[in-house]
């Protein structure tokens, strides 16, 4: 009789036993992730006495960057900025340089703004979650043509 | 079958448990407008506040002068704008009763865009022009020819200098 349920079980579950000695080959593609969000989306500097005033500073005094990236590990994860232009009020310009921020915030960098090269205002490595903030100024010479100025900045999160 | 179906099932789970993950380069975009005001604005400084031209013998000193006496002008204009320093005189030089004609007095100037001339009490001078923002500066010589003629007293008047940035 016990034979004959052992018998039996083997007759019913056949391929399980023989599953557990398969092999498979696995592959998974896991696509990045990058998020970023600012405290503002414009700022604006307003006249002022050169003289009295050589480094005006932005409205609102700071801008908080956001940002959410998940990087292989080890990886770099690089925020840069670049002008769109230099700062244009019909055909009267100014370089994008005169535009010059400090940072706070681990990871964060100093820098100039320039409309010919992205300028890296952030690096960190492997995937996390960083903020920090920027602060802008505008160089305020007596040499400026008069006009109301624009440029975009442009960011760029990319994690590799 | 069954063989088939149980090596999905646990190829299944692997994936989910143990499988190695491989990153592609993310990224992500953002903007911040920048707006920058630049109004138009003029700074005059004049080297000096006042000018006195001691007095002295015609015939060794044919022409009284003040010495150089700097100008620093500073202007926020249109690209193309014209920045523009004048003179009015006040009137003529007075001492009571007793005048000089303010045209006597002349200037001298050192300094690219300042030109030379004589003051007038009744029309703006030029003393200097130029095209768009900028911080020219330079230098004027007032002058003053010592006639015999003059009778004798203690002159005065007021030069008002006027420096326009559209």
């Amino acid at each position: 009789m016990r034979h004959l349920f052992a018998l039996l079980v083997v007759a019913l579950w056949p391929a399980l036993a023989e599953a557990q000695t398969d092999s498979a080959t696995l592959n998974a593609a896991f696509t990045g992730l990058a998020r970023l969000s600012f405290s503002a989306n414009s700022i604006t500097f307003v006249d002022a006495d050169p003289d009295f005033v050589p480094q005006v500073s932005s409205s609102p005094a700071t801008i908080t960057i956001s940002t959410k990236a998940r990087a292989s590990s080890g990886g770099t994860v690089t925020l840069s900025v670049q002008a769109s232009d230099d700062l244009r009020s019909g055909v009267a310009t100014i370089p994008a340089s005169h535009v010059t921020w400090t940072v706070s915030g681990a990871g964060f960098l100093g820098g100039t703004l320039s409309a010919t090269a992205a300028q890296t205002v952030a690096t960190w490595t492997g995937s996390g979650v960083r903020s920090g903030t920027q602060s802008f100024y505008f160089r305020n010479l007596w040499t400026h043509p008069t006009g109301t100025y624009t440029l975009t900045m442009l960011y760029t999160l990319s994690a590799a | 079958m069954r063989k088939t179906v149980w090596s999905g099932i646990v190829a299944a789970a692997a994936v989910l448990c143990f499988s190695a993950p491989v990153f592609a380069q993310a990224v992500a975009n953002g903007s911040i407008g920048v707006t920058v005001t630049v109004s138009a604005k003029a700074k005059l400084t004049l080297g000096a506040a006042s000018v006195t031209f001691a007095d002295a013998d015609p015939e060794t000193v044919p022409s009284l002068s003040s010495g150089a006496i700097t100008i620093d002008v500073k202007a926020r204009t249109t690209t193309n704008g014209a920045v523009t320093l004048t003179v009015l005189a006040g009137g003529d030089l007075t001492s009571g009763s007793d005048t000089i004609a303010i045209t006597n007095l002349t200037w001298s100037v050192a300094g690219s865009g300042f030109v030379a001339g004589a003051n007038d009490k009744t029309t703006a001078q030029t003393v200097g022009s130029w095209t768009g923002s900028g911080t020219p500066s330079g230098t004027h010589t007032l002058a003053l020819p010592n006639n015999w003629t003059y009778a004798t007293g203690s002159y005065v008047a007021t030069l008002n200098y006027t420096l326009t940035a559209p």
